[in-house]
């Protein structure tokens, strides 16, 4: 291992420390200005003399803002983190021929894994957007459509992929690590070797299920509706030929696939002599013309049989279903020569999705969330798209893939989110900040916190979780939050109030109020936050100690929270501290979390006019 | 006289969703766009729709409307302007020349953009159509009984009452409320024969906000199928049936009784039965703009055997966003505008590349 040395740069904040006293502290040889295996420098790369930049080319160099990190206070303690910090940064530049796992600037380059539809309008979306572009296909040919796919659509989708899209077949991505801009992915067809990627597209190709139809049905008699011929369906010279159509029996289909099976049920009707029966649930006619198709089929003869979800019986060895009518009051029984079965898109869920350690903090990737509509997911440059995500086939996975892009390329390349400050001498390792961060900024790499800046929404959470203080995007750290709380409380006319806001739900509400004139109590202050996920019990018992009678957080919905449980954790630290208040004498009602919309202005207005009027009476 | 010249990349007509969030994206992909508004304020439909939420959110959508006007009017590719109205419009070299009037009716409401103030010219080389689609106006099935009946609303009336935190003018009292499903949607009667997609998601998101705020209440849902919205939902729909009562049957009338309005229905195979409610909800379907003929003549943009609006086999440079294009939840419109916003920036930059070899 490379013999590091302390290069003392003096920068303003340093001057009453002694550089061989820290150097002698971190058990390191101060810099004498002769060769050099190793180095770390007591300022940035920017900062640092010319002269000392030419001397460090080659080397490995930890550049530390050692000004940062020493803080203020007594000497002793300002020696003793530096030495820390210096020891620390020593341990970087000792293994500083290891590759960072961020680059300082976020990869722009994009892997699609997947297949089919989805798979490849994401990768003409990002080729477009003038990403590199990897399209890892399971397949061998990239062409190849996802079992639910239009495969028109899709050799139209391939031939229009630019030349410079990198294809790798037969490969699946089977581990990834990271945050947006630095993401480092294992594929199945590299080995052990990870590669680094700005964003990830997961696109699995879709296949079809036929899993919303009853169990038993005699399989030599079925036909799942994609393989369905209709030419195949002869009826007997002398006779008719019964197909039932099963389109959703056991639970309702979605409406595409509805719609599937009405096309089914309309080709065959249309053969001669072939009577159709539709068995189904509920109607799942909103798909585009699904109305019409239904209408369709009535006049093309098809017997529409609703029954109750899951009312199918299935008899004789699978070979005769019965029914209740309820337009009749009886039981029906029909015994068709051969059963067409509606079929569901589903992709497979990779096992690594939800095994991987450092994916399941993050929690359920693809939520209902209408904050991440679009193929986002929590984690920032990961987007979950097609069949993975339920999304039906056809236009609405290529407008799902049109809007992932565009967010995918405002991250890559957009305005940067101010980075969380890591203090490296005040960080105790444990990682609380990796498992806390909802967005995968935070990574442990070689004995330092490091943050992808784009993966980053600084909204907090780790800040707030943080044991020692070591981390906080700039302004929302502790000493910042409490000296602004104060100013405020100050200010504020008793009975002091405070209102934290989150910046998606409670401050939209605050501000449509006040452009509406709406007066706020004089004791009230208003505390923005980008997330209720910044919320810790420090600062809410702070605001007590600064003289707050009531502290009201307004964040979203659960549900609802961009950085997924910010919400949730609010709520758990409030509800932690119900004890504390009874302890100090408080109301439960001095500490509450008012779940809100932005648009929910009312809903404000009256709970904090209820907590001044309550503040009134005591 | 000269017009006012504000030409742009890309044209949006409409500040709803949508064209909001065909902006936005837009403006992601680095290029600039003008919003037309003929309303003196942003936001469209969803300005009107209620938090839906209740013990937890109920996606609907409705809150990100600010989100979406909020970076509108932050982001320096975004111009808008409202109370304009696109009065002329045709071809012109690569793109679309368009005149465009000031809407004098209407105050001018606080929110982004400025009004237009005078006649103004504007050349741009992609047009979004993002001007919503219509909701059908339930007066136009008159055995329901809106406008004639006390306690008849459209949903679109509850979604403003329960805005307020109320369950119409006799307030907060628990009451006996039923929807009425497909008003205006698959309805031969009228020629509507499609479905809107939208309105069993909030008429079951407003009937728990209902049993929410007033958990006496009870709330009855006439229907005839449930439609899929939302893959969450789906498996709520056990639990919601429990809540509420769901009713297979279209009403044949709803009439004035003693207490409130009246619903005449019946249940399969059996005699027509008389119902008393305190409010009945008339859950309105999503049609074509009202204006699409006009828009369509404008840009010749071409339309679907429904009547919406559809890129498909219309002029070049003309794309369609959101509800405009057929019935779209918030949600997905803001998804569909991502789309155009797409189409559009592929549009300025084949032709920038065209023109500078």
């Amino acid at each position: 291992m490379a013999k590091v040395s302390l290069v003392w740069v003096a920068t303003p904040g340093l001057d009453d420390l002694d550089p061989a006293l820290v150097a002698k502290a971190a058990g390191m040889a101060l810099d004498q200005g002769g060769l050099l295996e190793a180095a770390v420098v007591t300022t940035s790369q920017e900062q640092a003399p010319k002269q000392l930049r030419q001397r460090l080319v080659g080397l490995p160099v930890a550049w530390l803002e050692l000004a940062a990190e020493v803080g203020g206070g007594p000497e002793a303690h300002r020696l003793a983190r530096a030495a820390v910090a210096v020891s620390r940064a020593a341990g970087r530049a000792a293994k500083g021929t290891l590759p960072p796992v961020y680059a300082p600037q976020p990869a722009q380059s994009v892997l699609v894994a997947g297949a089919g539809y989805s798979a490849l309008a994401a990768a003409w979306e990002s080729a477009a957007l003038g990403h590199p572009v990897t399209l890892a296909t399971p397949f061998e040919a990239f062409d190849q459509a996802g079992a639910d796919d239009d495969p028109e659509a899709v050799s139209l989708m391939a031939a229009q992929l630019p030349a410079q899209v990198e294809l790798v077949p037969h490969s699946e991505l089977t581990r990834l690590i990271g945050g947006a801009g630095g993401f480092n992915v294992w594929l199945s067809t590299n080995g052990d070797a990870p590669q680094t990627y700005g964003a990830v597209f997961l696109a699995p190709p879709g296949e079809l299920a036929v899993g919303c139809e009853v169990d038993g049905l005699d399989p030599a008699l079925c036909c799942p509706v994609s393989q369905l011929n209709p030419e195949d369906y002869q009826a007997p010279a002398d006779g008719w030929l019964h197909v039932a159509v099963l389109a959703g029996t056991a639970e309702p289909v979605p409406s595409y696939s509805f719609s599937a099976a009405l096309d089914a049920a309309l080709a065959l009707a249309r053969r001669p002599r072939v009577q159709v029966t539709l068995l189904y649930s509920e109607a799942r006619v909103a798909a585009p013309g699904g109305e019409k198709l239904f209408r369709d089929c009535r006049e093309a003869g098809v017997l529409i049989a609703r029954v109750a979800t899951g009312g199918l019986q299935v008899r004789a060895d699978g070979r005769e279903l019965a029914w209740l009518d309820p337009l009749l009051g009886e039981e029906l029984e029909l015994a068709p020569a051969a059963m067409v079965l509606a079929q569901q898109a589903t992709a497979s869920r990779p096992a690594w999705l939800d095994n991987d350690l450092l994916i399941k903090p993050w929690g359920e990737l693809v939520p209902d969330n209408p904050r991440l509509a679009g193929g986002r997911t929590s984690r920032t440059g990961l987007y979950l798209t097609g069949a993975l995500r339920g999304t039906a086939p056809g236009d609405a996975r290529r407008a799902e893939a049109a809007a992932a892009a565009a967010a995918m390329h405002e991250v890559l390349t957009g305005k940067v989110v101010p980075m969380p400050v890591v203090r490296d001498s005040f960080c105790a390792s444990c990682l609380t900040c990796v498992r806390t961060c909802p967005h995968g900024a935070p990574r442990y790499a070689v004995e330092h916190i490091q943050c992808a800046p784009a993966a980053c929404l600084a909204c907090g959470a780790c800040a707030a979780e943080c044991p020692a203080e070591a981390i906080a995007p700039p302004g929302w750290g502790n000493p910042e939050m409490f000296s602004s709380l104060e100013w405020g409380l100050a200010l504020a006319a008793e009975p002091k109030m405070v209102l934290f806001a989150c910046a998606a739900s409670g401050m939209p509400a605050v501000a449509s109020l006040s452009a509406q004139g709406h007066e706020w109590p004089a004791g009230l202050v208003i505390y923005p936050l980008v997330c209720a996920a910044r919320m810790s019990q420090v600062l809410l018992l702070k605001a007590l100690e600064l003289g707050a009678k009531r502290v009201l957080v307004a964040g979203c919905h659960p549900g609802n929270c961009r950085s997924v449980t910010g919400n949730h954790k609010a709520m758990a630290k409030i509800a932690s501290l119900s004890g504390d208040l009874a302890a100090l004498g408080l109301p439960p009602e001095a500490m509450e979390f008012l779940p809100l919309a932005a648009n929910q202005t009312r809903e404000l207005a009256q709970k904090v006019a209820a907590m001044a009027q309550g503040l009134g009476e005591e | 006289m000269t017009n006012a010249q504000l030409d742009t990349p890309v044209l949006i007509l409409g500040g709803g969703v949508a064209g909001l969030a065909a902006a936005v994206d837009l403006a992601r992909r680095g290029v600039a766009a003008t919003i037309i508004e003929r309303e003196p304020r942003l936001g469209g439909r969803a300005s009107q729709f209620c938090c839906k939420a209740t013990e937890a959110c109920a996606r609907c959508g409705a809150c990100r409307l600010g989100e979406l006007m909020a970076q509108a009017a932050h982001l320096p590719q975004i111009t808008i302007y409202t109370a304009a109205l696109a009065v002329a419009a045709q071809p012109r070299g690569d793109g679309w020349q368009v005149e465009l009037a000031p809407q004098p009716n209407g105050e001018i409401g606080p929110g982004p953009g400025r009004p237009l103030s005078e006649r103004a010219t504007l050349n741009a080389q992609a047009v979004i159509l993002a001007v919503g689609g219509e909701a059908f106006n339930p007066a136009g099935k008159t055995r329901f009984g809106h406008g004639r009946v006390e306690g008849v609303f459209s949903a679109l009336e509850l979604e403003a009452m329960l805005a307020q935190g109320a369950l119409g003018p006799k307030a907060m009292a628990p009451a006996k409320v039923a929807f009425i499903q497909c008003v205006g949607s698959r309805d031969a009667s009228l020629g509507r024969l499609w479905c809107s997609r939208v309105c069993c998601g909030y008429a079951l998101r407003m009937g728990r906000v209902i049993r929410g705020l007033l958990p006496e209440s009870e709330v009855t849902f006439f229907h005839m199928d449930v439609q899929d919205y939302g893959r969450a939902w789906e498996e709520e729909l056990p639990e919601l049936r429990k809540q509420m009562r769901f009713v297979r049957a279209m009403p044949g009338e709803v009439t004035a009784g003693d207490g409130g309005p009246e619903v005449t229905y019946a249940l399969a195979g059996e005699q027509a039965i008389k119902e008393g409610f305190d409010l009945v909800v008339l859950s309105v379907g999503l049609g074509p703009p009202n204006g699409a003929s006009a828009l369509g003549e404008l840009f010749g943009a071409a339309k679907d055997s429904d009547g919406f609006l559809t890129a498909d086999g219309g002029p070049a440079g003309v794309f369609v966003a959101g509800a405009a294009a057929g019935p779209r939840s918030l949600n997905e419109s803001i998804v569909h505008g991502g789309l155009a916003a797409s189409q559009a920036a592929s549009r300025v930059a084949s032709l920038s590349e065209a023109r500078h070899g």
